[in-house]
């Protein structure tokens, strides 16, 4: 019985804060603890959470030509979205118990996170063997292996994605993944073309402008803004990502520095394309960079996965550079890559590769400017 | 006079903190030296269970330089000399006469001590017993006396939470300080006396004898702080340090030439009957400064030398040679149903994730660690509240991997143990006891 303590350990300190007390100095501890740390990242993914979900279920009706009344679109929703968040769960604290107890350490809640975040970045019709597989891949070679929460280099749900994306394009790439579509599509509804802002940007002649060909497919910059639109569940506002990151900003878990940085890249990196733009260039060239932030998932990964401490520099000067460089490859990706659509996941994972080097530059510099003792 | 600002640090607002105000107690029955709590010091008893006593003979010595002697705080018959595991003398427990006598030492008068050479100084203090108080930075030893030091640095309020208030110990006193200092300008060319910008000094002290005044969160009134921020070369760092109140009692062994006992020490904590500063005995017994009878709360802690820094002591124990405070506080051991979920108004907390971080009132803590120990996530909380920069977080790895170059090129022994890194840690990692560690490993390396 005892090997299974870590899952007793678990499901104990998920109802209670332990009784335990200080054995030495210092006495007193700060009332935070990790899960409570963890539990408002899981408050901050509320609002793209949820509407992620009404999204989902709207585009299924739209395409499908039901009811696009509130109560049927927010069934539908739940109907496509629970199934994905139950089988992260799931699926990954079957590994996360696995480990636990293989390896006897205790059940990060660290998962939590990890486990809300992965279904968030899928498009809503990810079969849900292949979620259990990211997942898995994500917590397990994601984390796991490197010997769990806080020892990872890479972030576990962008891990789960990334491998997804790689391993089984058709269902992570395309226009005809991002809305669930019920039965044979009728007339009606063959205009819905479930293409999402990235792929039909991507279209566009050099002629073009993209702000044109957006606006004529209806996406309008306030759409793109608001979310309205097919695209992976949890992403597709930036508004309400936007507002899960100020709050995680407000209570002190995300760094503004990599947010704030990350959007100065994005920013400045498009702007600065701006000036390359030709008449016979890419239409990408020439877009608006405030595009960039609203198109795709860059708010949703700047928000919640940038600011993951464990994965990004723990130095504040590199994580200015680290959000900047983040902000730059997605654009960078995106204008000059056409094979990936979306730009924010690779320059992610990119980036938290450079992480510990940042921080030994910064460290570095800091240690000279010491007075030495020894 | 120097300003410094320290801008990181951590104020911790709570209850309990002790009142300007003193209550003098009476006499104890018995008072003791605790050998165990003096660090680094090997002792080697002169006396005996039964042995007669006056006020500053001589108890024990230390086996590593036996010139550093440590005196008795009583005049009276040993009662009992308690060894812990290992042969450590925890406890040599002395029965007080009624009429206590006291060995005499030289004194000396102000126009004596302008003239008195260092050696003669350093005899006298080594003598009279109180060469224990001066500490050497980084490790707390106490130095060797044919040393000078680069400096002497005089915290006279650390700002710790619930030490002695410097309006209280220094009342009436400002000659003595005075006279201190004149001791210490002996010992060392560099003096330098520092007061926190926040504290309330009897009014005109500050004028000559203050040279540093710095401001900002605790630990910004440390000595090893004040030198952190002032420090230009490595040879400044083996800096000696005393307290405000030590320096008083040095300041009175060599005017008088009598062992000094008196001593004011707080007396704080929630759970503490009165919250105040009492004049007690060196080396009293805790239940005397308690003033507690049998009917009090079995689950409350004794933490003498302070929330951050301090031990746990038995409550039948007794004051040791350094401590000042006494606080008692709750245990802290009843688990909380969905602690993690609730919007907290009453938390004590560093971080904003409590509705206590928006209110300005103190609020009662306890020694729970409030959660459970995970791996390091890299947050950064602990750096934020590092005054002296070692980057906590990063020192941590190197000194639990074993790398000594590396944490001391992170500055380990800048390191003043102020204990606020383990205190904000969310994944509850004892960050300072691992560096403490790792520095008296070093130091023990560096002594064999």
């Amino acid at each position: 019985m005892a090997k299974w303590h870590p899952l007793f350990e678990a499901t104990e300190s998920f109802f209670f804060i332990p009784g335990l007390t200080t054995q030495a100095d210092a006495h007193v501890r700060d009332s935070l603890d990790v899960k409570r740390f963890m539990s408002f990242v899981i408050l901050a993914l509320m609002p793209p959470f949820l509407f992620g979900m009404y999204n989902a279920g709207y585009q299924s009706n739209l395409a499908s030509g039901a009811s696009l009344t509130l109560l049927p679109v927010v069934l539908k929703g739940l109907l496509i979205i629970l199934p994905l968040v139950v089988i992260s769960y799931g699926v990954g604290f079957f590994w996360e118990i696995l480990f636990a107890v293989v390896r006897k350490h205790p059940i990060s809640e660290g998962f939590l996170v990890t486990g809300l975040l992965f279904p968030l970045t899928l498009p809503p019709t990810m079969p849900l063997w292949q979620a259990a597989v990211g997942i898995s891949f994500g917590v397990v070679i994601g984390k796991e292996v490197f010997g769990g929460t806080g020892r990872n280099i890479l972030n576990p749900a962008l891990t789960g994605r990334a491998f997804l994306f790689f391993a089984y394009p058709a269902k992570m790439s395309g226009d005809a993944v991002w809305a669930v579509v019920d039965g044979v599509k009728t007339g009606a509804v063959d205009a819905f073309s479930g293409a999402t802002p990235l792929s039909i940007a991507g279209l566009a002649n050099a002629q073009e402008k993209i702000e044109a060909v957006l606006k004529a497919a209806d996406y309008p910059f306030i759409k793109l803004l608001l979310g309205l639109y097919p695209g992976s569940i949890g992403a597709t506002s930036a508004l309400l990502c936007f507002a899960g990151a100020a709050l995680l900003v407000v209570v002190g878990i995300a760094s503004y520095r990599i947010i704030i940085g990350g959007i100065a890249g994005v920013l400045l990196t498009g702007y600065l394309l701006n000036f390359l733009a030709g008449d016979s260039s890419s239409a990408w060239l020439s877009l608006n960079p405030f595009y960039h932030l609203v198109m795709g998932g860059f708010a949703f990964g700047i928000a919640y996965m940038a600011t993951d401490p464990v994965t990004a520099p723990g130095m504040d000067k590199v994580k200015w550079v680290y959000g900047f460089l983040i902000g730059m490859l997605t654009v960078l990706i995106r204008v000059f890559n056409p094979a990936y659509p979306e730009g924010i996941m690779l320059a992610i994972l990119f980036m938290n590769l450079f992480s510990p080097l940042l921080d030994h530059i910064e460290i570095r510099l800091k240690i000279k400017k010491r007075v030495i003792n020894v | 006079m120097i300003s410094i600002h320290s801008k990181k640090g951590f104020d911790l607002n709570i209850t309990g903190s002790p009142l300007p105000q003193t209550s003098p107690r009476e006499t104890p029955v018995c008072v003791a030296l605790l050998p165990e709590k003096i660090p680094f010091v090997k002792p080697r008893l002169k006396i005996k269970e039964g042995s007669q006593l006056q006020i500053g003979s001589v108890v024990f010595e230390d086996k590593r330089n036996p010139v550093i002697q440590f005196l008795s705080p009583g005049g009276g018959t040993v009662r009992e000399i308690v060894f812990g595991p290992r042969r450590v003398i925890q406890k040599v427990i002395i029965q007080l006469d009624q009429e206590e006598e006291r060995v005499s030492f030289p004194s000396y008068t102000d126009s004596q001590l302008a003239d008195a050479s260092r050696a003669s100084l350093v005899e006298a203090i080594l003598t009279g017993g109180l060469w224990c108080l001066f500490r050497e930075l980084p490790f707390g030893d106490i130095p060797d006396p044919d040393i000078e030091p680069p400096s002497i640095i005089v915290s006279i309020d650390s700002r710790e939470p619930f030490q002695p208030h410097p309006a209280v110990y220094l009342k009436g006193k400002a000659d003595l300080l005075t006279a201190g200092i004149k001791i210490l300008e002996k010992l060392s060319s560099s003096v330098h006396v520092s007061i926190h910008q926040d504290s309330d000094m009897p009014a005109g002290l500050a004028k000559g004898i203050v040279t540093h005044r710095v401001s900002g969160p605790y630990p910004a009134g440390d000595a090893g702080v004040l030198l952190y921020r002032t420090k230009k070369a490595s040879a400044e760092n083996r800096a000696w340090h005393i307290s405000g109140q030590d320096l008083l009692l040095l300041a009175e062994l060599i005017r008088t030439g009598q062992y000094p006992v008196e001593r004011i020490v707080t007396l704080g904590g929630s759970l503490a009957r009165e919250q105040l500063h009492i004049v007690t005995r060196m080396g009293a017994p805790l239940p005397h400064i308690a003033g507690e009878n049998t009917g009090d709360p079995p689950r409350r802690r004794y933490i003498v030398g302070g929330i951050f820094r301090g031990y746990i002591a038995e409550k039948d124990s007794f004051l040791d040679l350094y401590a000042t405070s006494l606080t008692i506080l709750p245990e802290g051991d009843e688990k909380e149903l969905f602690g993690f979920a609730r919007p907290g108004s009453d938390k004590p907390t560093h971080s904003r994730t409590f509705l206590s971080s928006l209110k300005k009132a103190p609020f009662t803590v306890d020694c729970g660690v409030h959660g459970e120990q995970r791996a390091c996530i890299n947050c950064g909380y602990c750096d934020d509240v590092c005054a002296v920069d070692i980057l906590p977080q990063f020192t941590l790895k190197s000194a639990l991997a074993g790398e000594v170059e590396e944490s001391l090129a992170h500055g380990l022994l800048d390191c003043v143990s102020c204990g606020l890194c383990t205190f904000v840690c969310p994944s509850k990692i004892d960050i300072c006891a691992v560096l403490k560690g790792a520095r008296e490993a070093y130091y023990k390396e560096m002594q064999d």
